[in-house]
């Protein structure tokens, strides 16, 4: 029981860590917390309803395809929106509140076009379950984690070894010093923007595989908001942390106390870490920005 | 037997292009030395209703180190962020090598061939003293994307030249064995050291300096000359350089400019600018 929950836990962490790794990219560059973010995942997972169920594609290539569509869409956010709204030199707070407009904006969209209808693929993972040491473990829980794991890895090199990272974590830095450096500042945040939006789509294939797909799911981005607060914002690896922490926290309470007191639990925990360590636990520097 | 045949045609191919290449710097050098390497013609820039910069112009020829002084708020580092394309200029004109780069955007400028440095060090602090370097190495990076995330080979080959290249920067100011630490764990005169390397990355033909010496004593400063002096002639680069500290400007400088309230109050050799009245009421402040 107790290794069953533990992976279901880390499994759904696995899809809070591919969005809160968004949000905490796109902070570092940015200073705002994209609200729509959770919203790319929610458009993603209907791209590839769309492509699945609706046109009849091969599933693996209609998800590759909402990835894009979850990539796209993140991209189009950074082009048409955030980049505009930068170069009035209008404060921080106006990203966040235009980002908040797309959010709401994405929802009714889809509300619209796809109705309130919960969604589910018409491909069929193997529902069974394997046994492991006298523990029932999800297939799809196991996939998921693989996959999210993998990805997480294969990110975490490209910050961390390639150039394209290091313009990222020189802009993160001073973003102008990078420019008058040569780093083309707008395209490493516009790059930052599809790499985030796909990991996002990929979140959102893998939660409304779980779950279903639906208008509001995008609600999730909240809790991996949540879990990139609690790794402190703006670094990877502490988005990454924060979510496992939150996706088995939540598994543990759903499990052994009560499902309906879930969010109570993932929100106590935010309240009482901004109270003993409001940097999160992989805080990054603030007083470099300065 | 073939592999013997494939690699001197490949040698000769090599040296037939060295050839070429040859050609290509002393055409382009010979391009270089007609212009001068920057110039501004009547550059204003206005702030609401200040006056940053008042009709500034200046030609600055291969090779030399010009000086920019005045007191504080005459307007020296709005210059540099006009050059540099963090501000366009309200009117008139910059030529960088024959090229009007007027309102050019930054990278763009730093892509032609200047760099600079920041009156308030600004190094990338959470960084390795090696990857502050490398950052300006690699513009030209010539692989994308997709070619990063399956490390193809071109990927890899460009990923060591540019740490190699900025190795050998790190040995040319003397911080190579501070590669691996962090920039901001560097004492006070290594990071500006560092700085200069970082911007040496770029492979500028012109290098703003902006107040090189700032809160460093007089050993330090001489310090600095040399080092000023040794970085111009290793690379034979052009200097534009802001500077309070009268000793480091008439010790380096071949030509000087004297600003105050963003007009030009003097321009010529550091001991004929000394001996201006202008600048004399300017610094000591004498009754208007």
């Amino acid at each position: 029981m107790f290794l069953q929950q533990l992976i279901t836990g880390i499994s759904i962490g696995g899809i809070y860590a591919l969005l809160a790794t968004g949000y905490s990219l796109i902070y570092s560059l940015l200073d705002f917390s994209n609200w729509a973010h959770g919203e790319f995942a929610m458009l993603g997972a209907y791209f590839a309803i769309v492509f699945a169920n609706m046109v009849g594609l091969p599933f693996m290539l209609a998800a590759l395809l909402g990835v894009c569509g979850g990539a796209l869409i993140s991209f189009l956010c950074e082009k048409l929106v955030y980049r505009h709204i930068r170069s009035t030199g209008a404060p921080n707070m106006f990203l966040m509140i235009g980002a908040m407009g797309l959010s709401t904006i994405f929802q009714q969209v889809a509300n619209l076009v796809f109705t309130g209808q919960y969604r589910s693929f018409k491909f069929k993972l193997p529902v069974s379950t394997i046994e492991i040491a006298g523990a029932y473990l999800g297939v799809l829980d196991l996939i998921s984690l693989v996959l999210t794991a993998v990805i997480l890895v294969f990110l975490i090199y490209l910050i961390n070894k390639t150039k394209f990272g290091l313009n990222v974590r020189a802009i993160a830095c001073n973003a102008n010093a990078a420019r008058v450096l040569g780093v083309r500042v707008d395209r490493s945040i516009a790059s930052v923007f599809l790499l985030a939006g796909s990991l996002a789509g990929v979140a959102g294939i893998l939660y409304g595989m779980k779950y279903n797909v639906f208008p509001t799911m995008g609600n999730i981005g909240l809790k991996a908001f949540v879990a990139s607060v609690v790794g402190g914002l703006g670094s990877v690896p502490g988005a990454i942390v924060g979510s496992l922490l939150l996706g088995v926290l939540e598994t543990f309470v759903s499990g052994y106390i009560s499902s309906s007191l879930r969010d109570f639990f993932s929100f106590a925990l935010l309240i009482v870490l901004l109270l003993v360590k409001p940097s999160g636990l992989f805080g990054v520097d603030v007083q470099d920005k300065a | 037997m073939s592999d013997v045949i494939h690699n001197l045609s490949m040698e000769e191919k090599i040296s037939e292009l060295e050839g070429k290449i040859d050609y290509l710097e002393a055409k382009v050098h010979a391009l270089e030395s007609k212009n001068p390497v920057l110039e501004m013609q009547h550059v204003e820039k206005h702030f609401g209703g200040v006056h940053a910069i008042d009709n500034f112009s200046v030609k600055i020829e291969q090779g030399q180190i010009h000086g920019l002084i005045g007191p504080n708020g005459a307007g020296k580092t709005t210059i540099f962020n006009n050059i540099t394309g963090i501000y366009a200029p309200d009117s008139g004109k910059i030529i960088f090598m024959g090229e009007d780069i007027t309102g050019s955007s930054p990278h763009r400028v730093a892509q032609l061939g200047i760099g600079r440095t920041f009156q308030n060090i600004r190094l990338f602090s959470n960084l390795s003293v090696l990857e502050n370097v490398v950052i300006a190495s690699g513009m030209d990076a010539t692989y994308n994307l997709p070619q990063a995330i399956f490390h193809s080979d071109r990927f890899k080959k460009r990923e060591k030249l540019l740490n190699d290249k900025a190795m050998n920067l790190l040995e040319i100011v003397g911080l190579q064995d501070k590669a691996n630490e962090r920039a901001n764990s560097l004492p006070y005169g290594h990071q500006r050291k560092l700085e200069i390397a970082r911007a040496m990355a770029l492979d500028p033909k012109l290098l703003l300096l902006d107040e090189p010496a700032a809160g460093m004593n007089a050993d330090e400063s001489l310090e600095l000359v040399d080092f000023v002096r040794e970085i111009r002639d290793h690379f034979k680069i052009t200097i534009l350089m802001i500077e309070h500290h009268m000793d480091v400007v008439s010790n380096l400088c071949d030509y000087c400019t004297v600003l105050n309230f963003g007009k030009t109050l003097a321009v010529g050799t550091p001991a004929e600018v000394k001996s201006n009245p202008e600048v004399i009421r300017a610094y000591l402040g004498g009754n208007e």
